[in-house]
């Protein structure tokens, strides 16, 4: 497994579980402030994703110093040409969601939402182009 | 999306000619990785022109000798 692909799990084990654990935040408390659940949930992203590509970096260091290929670079933008269109969609639901009565508060967290479900989509994708012929 | 290139190559016999160079010394000469040079050789990648350049220039060949058109 190449290095891309293993911080691609890595990647996309984070934001599934950090993503459903603000989600369980979210429902515990839907009209609470939404700096509430964010803030935790931002600063947990950030300090798993430097604590995982640290280690993966440590495991494989020529790998995670060298640029990606033509080939990875090709996965990573076809993943993320379809990760925006599952983001796109997410917020434009969520707006339209908001215009039928939905409050501010769970407008913003439906765009986070569509965020953590486009990444992983994203994560997701770029193993499928890894492994899968890619032209 | 996931169907192989119609694109053959000799990039595994020729790496077997050329001294049984690895899959990584062949990637690292030619500026890709170890998998990109696996997916080539198993049909699921084909190369931009500049990297089958770079393979086929490094085996001393032209590129018509390593990369082919499926069926031909």
């Amino acid at each position: 497994m190449s290095f891309r692909e293993k911080s691609a799990w890595v990647m996309g084990a984070i934001m599934l579980a950090t993503g459903l654990w603000y989600a369980q935040l979210v429902m515990a408390a839907p009209q609470a402030p939404v700096i509430g659940p964010l803030i935790p949930y931002v600063l947990a992203v950030i300090v798993l994703s430097i604590v995982a590509q640290v280690i993966l970096a440590i495991a494989s260091p020529k790998e995670a110093d060298s640029p990606a290929d033509e080939r990875e670079r090709a996965a990573i933008d076809r993943a993320g040409h379809f990760s925006g269109l599952v983001l796109g969609f997410g917020v434009i639901t969520a707006i339209i969601m908001h215009i039928g009565g939905w409050s501010a508060a769970l407008l913003v967290h439906a765009i986070v939402g569509a965020l953590i479900v486009s990444t992983i989509a994203e994560y997701a994708l770029q193993i499928f182009y890894f492994r899968r012929a890619i032209r | 999306m996931s169907k192989r290139p119609p694109i053959t190559n000799r990039v595994r016999e020729l790496r077997e000619e050329h001294e049984k160079m690895s899959q990584a010394a062949l990637g690292e000469a030619v500026g890709v990785t170890r998998h990109t040079i696996i997916a080539i050789e198993q049909g699921r990648y084909s190369p931009s022109l500049e990297t089958a350049f770079r393979i086929a220039r490094l085996f001393g060949v032209g590129v018509e000798d390593v990369f082919g058109w499926e069926g031909e």
